[in-house]
């Protein structure tokens, strides 16, 4: 019998008996809505944390070489940071390792107190060298940056975020007003543009910026430093840079094996990519669990066509009485399990693409639909049918004409 | 041509003792013939005509069709003899239920693998008389009619040998004269008819009579010998 007969065949079956198939195309197209949506969801939101995670570190393009072993991960804070990393370590990076293009040094703390008059906030403080702002792409909305002259002559300057601004000078213009950073007054020189939330939602615009010369001489009186940024000729392949830079410190630091590092170096975008992953791994739980549901949906077509299977067995007799062999009726019922969850997957695939798309939309995420994923689970909704489907289909094969003809 | 030789056929039963369907058949039945196999129920005429139909393998013996040994057919070979030589008709006329008409008269050229002549299976309907009911779903057809779509099934893909097991079993004595009289009309036009049956009136339609009895043929006798016996009983 052809192919488009059989299928024919099939479709009318199954149209014939609709609360019949909309039960057994039901658990597949559960399964597979879930694990369409689940999939697209989970793209979709690591997709975002991996943007808001560049928009909170500014690039992806750096090593950043922070001060003591590898136990102090995280934020850097001036209260623990150990005095391993110089100026002049920064500058020798900057000289002796090929593959990097430039070095930023920084000094920063948080939670300092920032006043204007009877105004006071708190923020992030970043003393920078002035490579460090286009290097991490920020911009001014008003007055200008941090210049190479600020850092030479020591300036008691600023440039702050919005919200300092919104903080210190509601309804007031803040260029050239001074400022308290640890009752050591600044000048306000400009203030930055937006950055909006970083990954966890809190705001990125609560940060003062002041040259990292000025941080280390008035402000801290420390000579060390919190981190040194070396910006990547190749941003694809960090690690030959990683590995000389390690090396190089080691030397300047006197460190001979067993002795550990006393430095740590961090790539933002593997950083990015392993906060990323902790999601994905719970996508990719939900994600089986959905094909669970999916192969449940599957047990389900296969109870049913038992069912259909012995109510058909006249059917099945008169079929093989007029020249259907065992394998015309195997085809028939595999077929027919194979287009009812194909439906299922279909209608799953629908539901699933529409449910992500309004989730994207309610949760400010741009939608983004996986379409391998989709694909795939098409394909395993028809894998489905067909190993679920051959059980009965074997039966209705094995069923004796003569026994069905008489029944 | 149907040649059977020293045709056995044994089941097994529920409880695993063995029961002889058939002991030791043999006979020949020529194309054209009309031949009926009579015998009470349980005789094995049953088991004969499934075997003679394909549906079913004889334990022992030959049976050849058209001088081809299809005793150790495989079931895919089977199939297509039933398909295309052999055409069924039964007493509870084993129609699909929910199609139309037409479509169960379209069935075994569906099986046939080629392109379904639905002007065929219309044409058939109507040389049964049932032009105007063509498009009817069976459960609104009566007894008679229904049965007259199962002769026109059985003659979908031309097959030279029709079988029909009590064909008038369920039919009123008006409706089953008209079946009898479509066989024998179909007969007229050379196809081998064998009728399984375990009345004599419908017996006397046929040429010649096969008795079975404890599986085995117990007479066979041409219908003027029949027509003799009746005459003189």
């Amino acid at each position: 019998m052809p192919t488009f007969v059989i299928l024919r065949l099939a479709l009318r079956t199954l149209w014939r008996n609709p609360l019949r198939s909309v039960l057994m195309m039901l658990g597949v197209a559960i399964g597979i809505a879930s694990l369409t949506t689940l999939t697209s969801v989970g793209e979709a939101t690591k997709r975002q944390t991996l943007a808001e995670f560049k928009n909170m570190v500014g690039t992806f393009d750096v090593v950043n070489i922070s001060p003591g072993g590898g136990r102090t991960r995280g934020m850097p804070s001036l209260t623990t940071v150990e005095p391993t990393l110089k100026f002049t370590d920064a500058t020798a990076i900057a000289a002796q390792v090929p593959g990097v293009t430039q070095v930023a040094e920084v000094q920063n703390a948080f939670d300092i107190d920032v006043k204007y008059r009877d105004n006071t906030t708190a923020s992030a403080m970043y003393g920078i060298s002035a490579n460090w702002l286009q290097m991490h792409r920020y911009f001014v909305a008003a007055g200008n940056l941090i210049s190479p002259d600020d850092i030479q002559s020591l300036a008691r300057i600023a440039v702050i975020g919005p919200d300092v601004q919104r903080d210190l000078f509601p309804g007031e213009d803040p260029i050239g007003k001074q400022i308290r950073i640890g009752n050591v007054p600044f000048q306000v020189k400009g203030i930055l543009e937006s950055r909006g939330a970083g990954p966890g939602g809190s705001s990125l615009d609560n940060i003062v910026f002041i040259p990292v010369t000025t941080a280390s001489k008035r402000l801290f009186n420390r000579d060390y430093l919190t981190t040194i940024t070396a910006q990547l000729k190749d941003p694809d392949d960090p690690e030959p840079v990683i590995e000389a830079i390690t090396a190089l410190l080691r030397e300047r630091h006197g460190i001979v094996p067993p002795g550990e590092d006393d430095f740590t170096l961090s790539n933002p975008r593997a950083a990015a990519l392993q906060v990323s992953d902790v999601r994905s791994t719970l996508t990719t739980i939900l994600a089986g669990t959905a094909a669970i549901a999916t192969l449940i949906g599957g047990t389900v077509i296969m109870g049913l066509m038992l069912v259909a299977v012995s109510e058909r067995r006249r059917e099945i007799g008169v079929r093989r009485a007029v020249g259907a062999s065992r394998g015309d009726v195997l085809r028939q019922f595999l077929v027919e399990a194979a287009l009812v969850s194909a439906l299922g997957g279909l209608a799953g695939v629908s539901l699933g693409v529409g449910a992500a798309v309004l989730l994207a939309v309610q949760r400010a995420l741009v939608p983004v639909i996986v379409w391998p994923t989709v694909g795939a689970a098409l394909l395993l909704s028809i894998v489905i049918g067909l190993v679920f489907g051959l059980q009965p289909a074997w039966k209705a094969a094995r069923i004796d004409p003569i026994d069905a003809l008489r029944s | 041509m149907i040649e059977i030789e020293h045709l056995q056929k044994t089941y097994q039963r529920g409880d695993g003792t063995p029961v002889m369907a058939l002991q030791d058949v043999s006979c020949v039945i020529a194309d054209g013939e009309f031949v009926t196999i009579r015998g009470a129920s349980g005789t094995g005429k049953s088991t004969l005509m499934n075997i003679i139909g394909c549906l079913d393998t004889p334990t022992a013996g030959i049976y050849r069709l058209s001088g081809e040994d299809v005793s150790g057919y495989s079931d895919q070979q089977r199939s297509q003899i039933r398909n295309q030589r052999i055409g069924f008709i039964f007493q509870s006329f084993n129609l699909l239920a929910r199609t139309t008409a037409t479509e169960n008269v379209e069935l075994p050229s569906l099986y046939r693998g080629e392109a379904v002549d639905r002007d065929k299976a219309r044409a058939l309907l109507a040389r049964v008389g049932l032009a105007d009911r063509a498009d009817h779903f069976i459960s609104e057809l009566s007894g008679g009619e229904q049965q007259r779509v199962a002769i026109a099934r059985a003659l979908m893909n031309d097959p030279p040998l029709l079988l029909a097991d009590e064909p008038t079993g369920n039919l009123d004595s008006a409706a089953g004269a008209q079946i009898m009289e479509l066989l024998t009309e179909l007969h007229g036009e050379g196809r081998t008819i064998v009728l399984v049956t375990h009345d004599e009136e419908v017996a006397a339609y046929a040429r010649r009579e096969l008795l079975i009895r404890d599986g085995r043929i117990a007479t066979d006798r041409a219908q003027s010998t029949l027509h003799a016996v009746r005459s003189a009983g």
